[in-house]
């Protein structure tokens, strides 16, 4: 019996003091030398901020999207080929569709799980681009694209710009009627490049429209070939987000050598995992109450169908909206014609609007001449012009936004399309104008009031010996304290506001 | 005292006056080139009993014709005094005493003239509560509730045809005979363009707008079709009777009571409302989310 | 806690007994029940997903008890994280990413000197090397490319309309003269094109019947519109969507898309919207039979504008 236990101790004693774990850790250490580097991991620091969330929702709305995509390419025929259907949904029984609307329809009524899949699969796409947008602008504002965090930047608007389009050609997958009515509005748009333009068409779409090539092909760019390249840039986004640690905001102990927040493991592990849970289950919510393109009320696509009030998904109501209000202008002499009325708004204008993203940290270090390293982030009213800017494009883009509802608009508030119309194209040029001044004061204005909305402290009047009266401002509340955040410092000459020597006690704002 | 900026404020807005003035002018002009153009269509050649179930009455005149999908039946000669006094009351004033679109007052095309219209036309604006109308001035008469009840728009309707007997007649479908898969067809390739395809309706051209399907009563349906009432086409000669009935059949099925087995339908809006949702609902609560998940800082 | 305890500090090497390494939460028990009623409720609607599975249950049912049980299980693994998790604050030092100047000339130095003398002596190799490798560039660029289409040819200025063309419906009915009241629309083919892809998405044709017998649209055009048959294209000239949005009091045709407006009456020129061009417009005859039948091919391309469109 003794011989038992002591044989149980030396083993214990054997396995060392931190256990079959301990022992396990140590034979990978001996093959692969995990130790110091896995060590250096648990501890890495992440800053905690509500803000920093906002791109691990893009991250796991991209892990959804991919455990519902591989369940759904068990069930989806991507092909054109005809066949009749006959299925459980009675309005379409005999009609002829091609096989990947009638799999996408029983992947809704007859696969078991099979519309929850799609559903969060949809929504999941939704949120993506989303939420990459929302992240996008976060870093855009807060300066986090700055040295040496361009190469990132660049790479996240790579990833915004793969998403878009892989939402689109899972969009037009199905084969129904309102994203056959996508693919023949993408169609024209490439056939109005000039020069090379119907060839690029013919190439893509493998012939005149609408061919049977076209469905193949996107699939294989949908569920293979892009999601591959998202993958990797993903990965790289990742890496040099660990290699170059995050960005932080100024406060109190945080300082451009450090970073400031909550350990690796346990804290942010959690943290992060349970908010992996929390998207995915807002998402199959929403994917249970929120019915997201009922393809069978669709019908199938057939060229000479169209229903009103056809519009796109979300991301990329931009380029619908712009292509409603340009104005009819075509270029038609030398027997050649530039259809200007398509090119201007999706191609050259999304075009100006993408290149311009890609290079604005150039732009902003060429025009600040701040070629500085920055980890602390700015506050949006500390950069006044870029926010600016920033909120112009923004403006400009939900102007074109709402601009692909014009319909809509009108429906709903019963007023005449032309009218709405014309505003919209009346809006667009002028609310982004307007937004300009209007943000870059704001900013302005904040950046006088710092400090609004804590505690007022009291001021403690005294009389001097000689008669004066001396008020002096007590010190703020304790909690109040340190939540201030202070602009990061930067070389003097950006933002070169000629700064007037200020007299004590008194504010000055820029009028 | 001005700074730079409040100058440059004022140029940006000044230059965008003179723009909008221009714009503001092209809208006006846009909205007045709209006038009735010379070559509106009459209504007054629709579908005749040329089926082979025609029913007459004693006197010899056709009173329901019709096959195994729909059933034009004429309104019933006895309400014809009754559809007299209601027309005087609620319709003469436009419409004129004699319904030919001359008012006591007025001049011959300031109103429509009713005579030889046929039955469903009549009955579809009646039954519809579009007649009488909200606005006589407005481009279009908008659906409420009627103010004459069925038999009451039935009597007005005798009335106007017997001033000048036309077709065609009121339509009663044989649902019951009906295909909804063609009718589903059918609704994509003709309807589905003005309608949508969850037959929500929407803004058209100018002030024009093309009314929900939700709660068409079936008549109604197939009176719209044969008789294409304002701006919306006549479907007359391009469609059969069964093929009519089919589409009847696929709006009052399958558009007015969806099985949304996704959830709730998100009110037919598409893609505009899927977009809201996603947006609104999905990145904002996990925003919000994130702001609680995030936040670590007491 | 005291301002003290609130300086960050580093992880490594803290006593066991600091406060940054006590759990956030003010009252931990209390916090740990309610994150152990979230499991608990999360684990039964997950059950519960298993169980709506087994009996093939509506999808919303499917999604919430999933959506449930997945939200419970986050927000307790999270608040678990947020709460009962060494509050912190904690820091981590940041190294300058950049090594010193040694190490980067001595990176330089490796490329620059020993590439550049590998290279600039053998510049011929080079340059045939850079050649080769140039002209396998561009010759797989070929198939690549080339097998993905045919080439566009003509194949967009025209369509299958011919001189004599019957004109018939989805169905593949002819269309005779007395067929359309006034006032009504039909989307046509010509004959033998109307089951097919191109025949749907190219010669799609709308044919609207006007009050007026003697109906022009145009000068040039007084033979086009038979009886009032009046035919145009329905690919619209903007971005090819198909214009079957007509209505008979504006005598306009609308494009569901993006809301250009055609007036029917003068040939279809743009009225508002984005459409550049006027809908190409067929010019029709009546047979001695009484069957519409097309004169000939449209005179323009139709649909949207291309580079090679005169």
């Amino acid at each position: 019996m003794s011989d038992v236990i002591n044989t149980q101790r030396a083993k214990k004693q054997a396995l060392g003091p931190y256990g079959r774990v301990g022992k396990s850790l140590d034979e990978l250490d001996d093959r692969l030398g995990l130790a110091r580097g896995g060590r250096t991991f648990m501890d890495k620091i992440f800053p905690d901020h509500w803000s920093f969330m906002l791109g691990e929702i893009a991250l796991y709305s991209f892990v959804i999207i991919m455990v519902t995509g591989v369940f759904l390419t068990f069930y989806f025929i991507p092909s054109s080929a005809l066949v009749t259907y006959h299925g459980s949904y009675l309005p379409l029984d005999g009609q002829k569709v091609t096989q990947a609307f009638s799999s996408t329809v029983n992947i809704s009524f007859a696969v078991r799980g099979g519309l929850l899949m799609r559903q969060m699969h949809h929504w999941s796409c939704d949120i993506f681009v989303g939420a990459i947008v929302v992240h996008m602008a976060r870093v855009f504002f807060t300066g986090a694209f700055r040295k040496p965090r361009e190469l990132n930047w660049t790479i996240g608007l790579t990833l915004l710009i793969l998403a878009i389009g892989n939402g689109f050609f899972g969009y037009s997958l199905p084969d129904d009627l309102v994203s056959g009515t996508g693919i023949r509005i993408a169609y024209s748009i490439m056939e109005s490049i000039p020069f090379v333009g119907t060839y690029m068409a013919f190439f893509i779409f493998g012939g005149n429209f609408p061919g049977t090539s076209t469905i193949p092909r996107f699939f294989i760019l949908h569920v293979l070939i892009l999601p591959l390249v998202i993958l990797g840039l993903l990965g790289a986004h990742l890496f040099l987000l660990v290699r170059q640690k995050h960005t932080q905001f100024p406060g109190r102990g945080r300082t451009e050598k450090n970073v400031v927040g909550s350990p690796m493991f346990p804290v942010f592990m959690a943290k992060t995992t349970g908010f992996l849970f929390i998207v995915s289950g807002i998402t199959a919510l929403l994917g249970a109450f929120a019915q997201v393109n009922p393809i069978w009320q669709f019908g199938p696509y057939d060229a000479a169908r169209i229903s009103y009030a056809v519009q796109p998904d979300w991301y990329m109501g931009f380029l619908d909206g712009a292509l409603r209000i340009f104005p009819s202008w075509s270029f038609m002499a030398f027997g050649h014609t530039i259809p200007l009325e398509v090119t201007i708004p999706a191609v050259i204008f999304p075009g100006i609007i993408f290149n311009i993203a890609y290079l604005w940290p150039m732009l902003e270090r060429k025009f600040t001449k701040d070629n500085e390293i920055h980890h602390l982030l700015d506050r949006p009213s500390d950069r006044p012009k870029r926010t600016a800017a920033g909120v112009t494009v923004l403006v400009m883009l939900s102007m074109l936004h709402i601009a692909s509802s014009t319909d809509v608009i009108a429906n709903f508030f019963h007023l005449s399309l032309n009218a709405v119309l014309w505003g919209m194209r009346i809006l667009t040029v002028i609310l982004p104008i307007v937004a300009y001044p209007l943000t870059y004061k704001l900013c302005k204005e904040l950046q006088g009031v710092r400090g609004a909305g804590k505690r007022k402290t009291p001021n403690i009047v005294s009389r001097t010996a000689e008669g004066a009266y001396v008020a002096t401002p007590t010190p703020a509340y304790g909690e109040d304290v340190g939540h201030e955040l202070e602009a990061t410092p930067v070389p003097a000459y950006i933002e070169s506001e000629p700064e007037e020597p200020l007299e004590s006690g008194v504010r000055t704002v820029d009028r | 005292m001005t700074s730079p900026l409040i100058k440059r404020c004022l140029a940006v807005s000044i230059i965008s006056l003179m723009g909008l003035g221009p714009v503001v002018l092209f809208v006006g002009v846009a909205q007045a080139s709209y006038k009735a153009t010379p070559y509106q269509t009459s209504r007054k050649n629709a579908g005749t009993p040329n089926s082979t179930m025609v029913k007459k009455n004693s006197d010899g005149v056709i009173i329901a014709y019709g096959n195994s999908s729909i059933t034009y039946r004429a309104p019933s000669a006895a309400l014809v005094t009754l559809g007299d006094a209601l027309f005087q009351q609620n319709c003469a004033s436009c419409h004129g005493t004699q319904a030919n679109g001359v008012p006591a007052n007025g001049t011959a095309g300031a109103f429509p003239d009713l005579v030889g219209l046929g039955p469903a036309t009549i009955n579809f604006w009646v039954d519809s509560g579009r007649m009488p109308a909200a606005n006589p001035r407005s481009i279009e008469a908008i659906r409420r509730v009627p103010r004459l009840t069925h038999h009451q728009a039935l009597a007005v309707s005798a009335w106007v045809n017997s001033l000048s007997p036309s077709y065609p007649d009121i339509p009663y479908p044989h649902l019951k005979n009906a295909n909804v898969a063609d009718g589903a067809a059918l609704f994509a390739l003709n309807c589905a363009s003005c309608h949508t395809i969850e037959g929500d309706g929407d803004a058209l051209a100018m002030s024009t707008f093309s009314p929900s399907l939700r709660k068409i009563p079936s008549i109604e349906v197939a009176e719209a079709i044969r008789t294409g009432p304002a701006n919306m086409p006549r479907f007359t000669g391009n469609l059969s009777d069964a093929q009519v009935n089919d589409i009847v059949k696929y709006v009052t099925t399958e558009i007015q009571h969806p099985n949304n087995p996704g959830g709730f339908g998100l009110g037919g809006l598409g893609p505009v409302a899927e977009g809201f949702v996603g947006l609104a609902f999905g990145v904002g609560i996990l925003a919000l989310a994130g702001f609680w998940v995030g936040e670590r800082d007491d | 806690m005291t301002d003290e305890h609130r300086t960050p500090v580093s992880l490594s090497g803290l006593s066991s007994n600091d406060p940054r390494l006590q759990p956030a939460a003010r009252h931990p028990e209390l916090v740990e029940r309610v994150i152990s009623v979230c499991f608990i409720v999360g684990t039964l609607c997950l059950a519960g997903f298993g169980a709506c599975y087994w009996i093939d249950a509506q999808p919303w049912k499917l999604g919430a008890t999933l959506g449930a049980g997945l939200l419970f299980l986050g927000i307790g693994i999270v608040a678990w994280g947020k709460y009962l998790m060494p509050r912190g604050p904690f820091v981590e030092e940041r190294h300058t990413l950049a090594n010193s100047d040694a190490d980067r000339q001595a990176f330089a130095a490796a490329i620059v000197e020993r590439g550049g003398s590998v290279v600039q002596r053998r510049k011929l190799l080079g340059g045939l090397l850079g050649g080769g490798m140039g002209i396998f560039g561009v010759v797989v660029m070929f198939p690549l490319l080339r097998s993905l289409g045919p080439l566009p040819k003509r194949t967009l200025q025209h369509t299958d309309w011919r001189s004599g063309s019957y004109v018939v419906d989805q169905s593949g009915r002819r269309v005779e003269v007395g067929d359309l009241a006034v006032g009504s629309i039909e989307t046509v083919f010509p004959e033998g094109t109307e089951n097919s892809d191109r025949g749907q998405a190219v010669d799609q044709t709308v044919l609207i019947r006007v009050s007026n017998e003697a109906f022009t649209t145009m000068k040039g055009r007084e033979t086009w519109a038979p009886h009032g048959y009046v035919a145009y294209s329905k690919v619209c000239t903007h971005l090819g969507c198909p214009v079957g949005l007509y209505e008979q009091e504006l005598q306009l045709l609308v494009c569901p898309c993006h809301q250009s407006m055609f007036n029917v009456t003068n040939g279809a020129v743009p009225q508002f919207g984005p459409a550049p061009r006027p809908l190409p417009q067929l010019p029709l005859y009546v047979d001695s039979s009484g069957f519409l039948r097309s004169q000939s091919d449209y005179h323009q391309a139709v649909g949207p504008g291309f580079w090679e469109r005169s």
